[in-house]
């Protein structure tokens, strides 16, 4: 019996999904190693983001000494190969949602895994008597800098997030908003890069996760890496069912199939 | 007789024929040239603009850290003057130290990504941190501000004038009133060349015996500059009333004059001319000409007659007395009522000190020039006015200046043997200064003395790396693993012991160590934090060196790096600058920040015809970063840096010595979060310092990150756990809590620091 191929591509992408979640997840901190025990150090320390039920053996599954290194390979290092361009519509990144650009429900999204995420894109709300002056200035900044990239004005808006991370380098969300910032201005690697800092800064906020998917998504699209972009929208679903930009984005693409298929 | 009186006479008339046709044919060519050129200059391309280099701008946030006394002096460079009163005007600022604030009139600046319009603005200060930032004009809260960058230097050919070019609808009437009832009040009436003012100045010249003034009208003065010398001479007075007439002929009188308010020079900063209206309106008053007061128009217009000697910033009773002058002399001719008159003479003089534009930065400036060289052709550069933003900072750079002129004298003071080697060779240093996060290039001084040799070498020598290699083995150890199927941890006991390194059909190597002084079954952590040779380069042996290598590229390495057994302790040349980029990787949790030094590149209309971007890559990960960059804490805490903590450096920081072969290099390269430099000594030739990087480069690193840091959050080096939580305000002085030592338990007090640190060959 033949499978439909659109089925197994799905069930392929989903499988992607799986795989890539777990070898991007964020990976336990470094832990000064006691005096060795005659037990060997396990092999993996890459912990499965939140939410997701345990998945498909990691890329890397190699036993590897610590601290593990199996995000970063020799391929990432090298610059990936330009891709044939992609069409018109789908290279205009000034449409692109964002999460302060509220969109409507698409019909064809896929089901989502869990139930969606409370918004937790305002900065502005982190600022709590708590957190350092260097934290709460950046996160001003990082907020302006949003705003400037909602206005349209992605230039202005690199300048101001530089300062963020400057100010304080830990700021995940400086980092992604530099990210959209330059997908905006059609810098994709350089965005995905800036993607893949700020996911080691937000390793833990599942909100932030999905977004920085969701984001990769869009980069990868642009790049006409279609493949790369639906695994990048699933994983963005499967950590925030609410995240339109993926969404929108899987409707969008499951829409097209057809008429690119005719 | 007669005939021969006749044959006389008829000579004579040749004679005068051919000398009259000479003359008027040499003059007719000497007025053809005359006119050329001062069509050519009309027409053609009338000024070169400098382009100008700037600093990095002075970002102020609500939580920064801040010394009054600091944000003062960066006040006064900029231009800014202090007042008793509340800042009214751009430029001023008034201190409060009752209440902890500065009031501040910022100037005008036409930034690359937007154009800020000068406001008044109170900075509140807490003890050193900025608590609050107020737009005194509209009472709104605000959290940041950019204070202006500061002029570095120029970039011109022979001369630099500053200059606006203005059209002469921008410039107020009363202005042009002023300067033409001072300078040549018959201006609309004379062709070019004013006999009367010439029968006025040669009486005064007379009268004085001496040449006290020309008679020059506007038109003669513009063709002087246009066309001709300064020099003060009869000769000169010829052709430029010549020029003057044909000026008028061709053009109009509008013409001239819009010419001539754009070209008039009107003072001095430094090496950096004051020239045309514009540029002196902001020199001066830091406004535009269209808000000038009475008082400033007459000021303005009674500099040309001498702009130095009557500068304001010069010789205030000078320019008062000139300035009343004016004033009467627009009273009298009724271009100003009394009101007006008597308003202006109550106005007060600019007051500023006088900034001189001295290149700070000579070797940073050379960089960039070879960076920008590459996308713009040597006249552009020199003559477009092009605008030129970087990344330097001004404080650090002077910090670092300091720092490695007076840790060279001391090293020499302190090693005699030195010092007489430097007679004949020059000691020599570099010291380089980095923001790991953005990869902005903070300082760079690429010698001991500019003047004596330009060579800068940060980016242009190529020096063995030495021990500053060995965190790359260790990279790579802790990476891949062995061949021999070993995993390496911090806490994984090497030996370090003698041995051969056998490879290539037939070939060894043997490192030694310091002293040849072995040490057995040792930690990696006690191996890099006394630098031993004999254990790195076992390690090396087990992970492979093209490993090793490829760790190093991927850190920011880009010389060649031949894949032989030596490469492990460091046998490869590179250059300060390679090896600040790769520990900028470690320091910003394995992200490697492309370098950057200029940022921004702006036309003369402001537009950004480039732009730089932070461009960054995660190239190991934060885990692993974080693993090495405690590692090289330890380095600091109980090894070969940690004499910077017996000398006063007492923050969280990271560093790796270097000494190579024969001692002909010594390297420190130590970094916090956010600063990371690298310093090293040694000599341009083959000669040996006979010290290690800790006795050399070290003292000089010390001093220089003690003042740089001063005024700096004490920040530590993030856990990737832990996102946002390593800001600590008060890092204790030493923690070696990390326990990179076997058999000790996390947060043990620091062993004292060795005797003498086993420093490698």
């Amino acid at each position: 019996m033949l499978i439909p191929k659109q089925r197994l591509s799905k069930f392929a992408g989903y499988a992607m999904a799986i795989v890539v979640t777990w070898s991007c997840a964020p990976q336990r901190p470094y832990r000064a190693p006691l005096p060795r025990s005659s037990t060997p150090a396990p092999s993996a320390r890459v912990t499965p983001p939140p939410a997701l039920p345990p998945a498909a053996p990691p890329v890397e599954t190699a036993p590897k000494p610590l601290p593990q290194e199996s995000k970063i390979r020799e391929q990432d290092i090298r610059t990936a190969p330009t891709p044939a361009p992609a069409s018109k519509d789908v290279k205009e990144p000034a449409k692109q949602a964002s999460i302060s650009e509220p969109r409507g429900s698409s019909e064809a999204a896929p089901t989502p895994t869990t139930p969606p995420l409370a918004d937790d894109s305002s900065l502005l709300a982190k600022i709590t008597p708590g957190v350092s002056p260097q934290r709460a200035a950046s996160l001003r900044l990082t907020e302006e800098g949003r705003k400037l990239l909602d206005a349209g004005d992605p230039a202005k808006a690199i300048t101001r997030l530089e300062r963020t991370i400057v100010i304080d380098s830990t700021n995940g969300y400086g980092y992604f908003y530099l990210a959209k910032a330059q997908y905006r201005m059609g810098h994709y690697q350089q965005s995905l890069n800036l993607l893949e800092v700020a996911q080691s800064r937000l390793g833990g906020e599942p909100f932030w996760m999905s977004e920085i998917y969701a984001l990769r998504g869009e980069n990868f699209r642009a790049l006409g890496q279609t493949q790369k972009a639906e695994t990048s929208y699933h994983q963005a679903l499967r950590l925030n069912s609410g995240n339109r930009t993926a969404s929108d984005a899987l409707a969008r693409a499951s829409g097209d199939s057809p008429a690119a298929s005719k | 007789m007669k005939k021969f009186q006749l044959r006389i006479f008829s000579f004579g008339l040749i004679v005068l024929l051919i000398i009259t046709t000479t003359g008027l044919v040499a003059g007719a060519w000497f007025l053809k040239d005359w006119e050329d050129k001062v069509t050519k200059k009309f027409e053609g391309r009338k000024w070169d603009f400098a382009s100008k280099i700037y600093s990095d701008s002075y970002h102020v946030y609500v939580g920064l850290s801040l010394r009054r006394d600091d944000l003062v002096e960066k006040l006064r460079r900029l231009g800014y003057y202090e007042t008793s009163g509340s800042p009214k005007t751009q430029g001023a600022y008034q201190i409060n130290v009752a209440a902890g604030t500065i009031d501040i009139f910022l100037h005008d600046f036409e930034f690359p990504t937007e154009n800020v319009k000068g406001y008044p603005v109170r900075i509140s200060l807490q003890g050193n941190i900025v608590s609050g930032i107020e737009n005194l004009a509209d009472k709104t809260e605000k959290f940041d501000l950019e204070l202006e960058p500061e002029v570095v230097t120029g970039l011109y050919q022979r001369i630099w004038q500053e200059r606006r070019v203005v059209k002469l609808a921008e410039v107020p009437p009363l202005l042009i009133k002023t300067i033409i009832a001072v300078e040549d009040e018959r201006f609309f009436s004379h062709a070019g060349v004013d006999p009367i003012g010439i029968m006025r100045a040669m009486l005064v010249n007379l009268r004085h015996l001496s040449l006290q003034q020309g008679g020059s009208t506007l038109t003669q003065q513009l063709m002087k500059n246009f066309l001709l010398s300064d020099e003060r001479t009869l000769s000169r007075k010829f052709p430029e009333a010549v020029m003057a007439l044909i000026a008028e002929r061709k053009y109009s009188k509008e013409v001239i004059l819009e010419n001539y308010l754009n070209e008039i020079y009107l003072g001095q900063r430094g090496s950096q001319g004051i020239s045309g209206v514009w540029e002196a309106a902001q020199f001066y008053f830091s406004k535009p000409l269209s808000e000038l007061t009475v008082g400033q128009t007459a000021l303005l217009a009674g500099l040309i007659r001498a702009p130095n000697r009557l500068s304001p910033y010069r010789n205030a009773e000078a320019a008062t007395k000139r300035r009343n002058v004016v004033l009467a002399k627009l009273l009298d001719d009724k271009i100003i009522t009394e009101k007006q008159y008597d308003a202006a003479l109550k106005e007060q003089l600019p007051q500023r000190a006088l900034v001189k534009v001295t290149n700070e930065a000579p070797f940073y400036v050379d960089y960039l020039r070879r960076e920008l060289d590459q996308n713009y052709p040597k006249d552009v550069l020199e003559k477009e006015g092009l605008r030129i933003f970087t990344g330097l900072d001004l404080r650090i750079q002077k910090i670092a200046e300091k720092a490695l002129t007076e840790g060279l004298a001391k090293l020499e003071a302190s090693h005699p043997a030195l010092k007489k080697k430097s007679a004949e060779e020059g000691l020599e240093g570099a010291i380089v200064v980095v923001r790991p996060q953005t990869g902005e290039i903070k300082a760079m001084v690429g010698g001991r003395n500019y003047q004596k040799s330009q060579f800068n070498r940060i980016f242009q020598a190529k020096r063995q790396a030495g021990s500053v290699f060995k965190p790359f083995v260790y990279l790579a150890a802790f990476m891949h693993g062995g061949q021999s199927g070993t995993q390496y941890f911090p806490d994984t006991v090497v030996n370090d012991s003698q041995f051969t390194w056998n490879y290539d059909r037939g070939q060894s190597w043997q490192p030694n160590n310091y002293n040849n002084d072995y040490y057995g079954a040792v930690t990696v952590s006690r191996a890099l934090e006394s630098s031993l040779n004999s254990a790195t380069a076992r390690v090396a042996q087990d992970v492979g060196i093209r490993r090793v290598r490829e760790v190093a590229r991927r850190l920011g390495i880009e010389s060649s790096l031949p894949a032989v057994p030596s490469l492990s302790l460091g046998s490869a040349e590179v250059t300060p600058l390679e090896v600040a980029v790769a520990f900028s990787t470690l320091a910003n949790g394995g992200v490697r920040a492309r370098s950057v030094a200029v940022k921004h590149v702006m036309d003369q209309n402001t537009k950004v015809l480039e732009k730089r971007d932070v461009k960054l890559e995660q190239v190991i990960s934060p885990s692993l970063a974080y693993t090495m960059n405690q590692l090289l804490k330890g380095v600091m805490a109980r090894g070969t840096g940690a004499p910077a903590r017996r000398w006063g450096f007492t923050r969280p920081a990271a560093g790796k010595t270097g000494t190579t072969n024969d001692y002909k290099d010594a390297w420190f390269v130590g970094y916090t979060p956010d600063l990371l430099a690298v310093v090293w000594v040694g000599y341009d030739g083959p000669a040996k310092i006979g010290l290690s990087g800790g006795e050399a480069a070290l003292p000089i690193w010390t001093e220089f990150m003690k003042a740089a840091t001063a005024n700096m959050p004490v920040t530590d080096f993030v856990s990737p756990s832990v996102p946002g939580s390593e800001k600590s305000e008060d890092a204790p002085a030493e923690k070696c809590g990390s326990a990179t030592r076997e058999g000790e338990p996390p947060g043990a007090p620091c062993p004292p620091a060795p005797a003498k640190p086993a420093e490698p060959v």
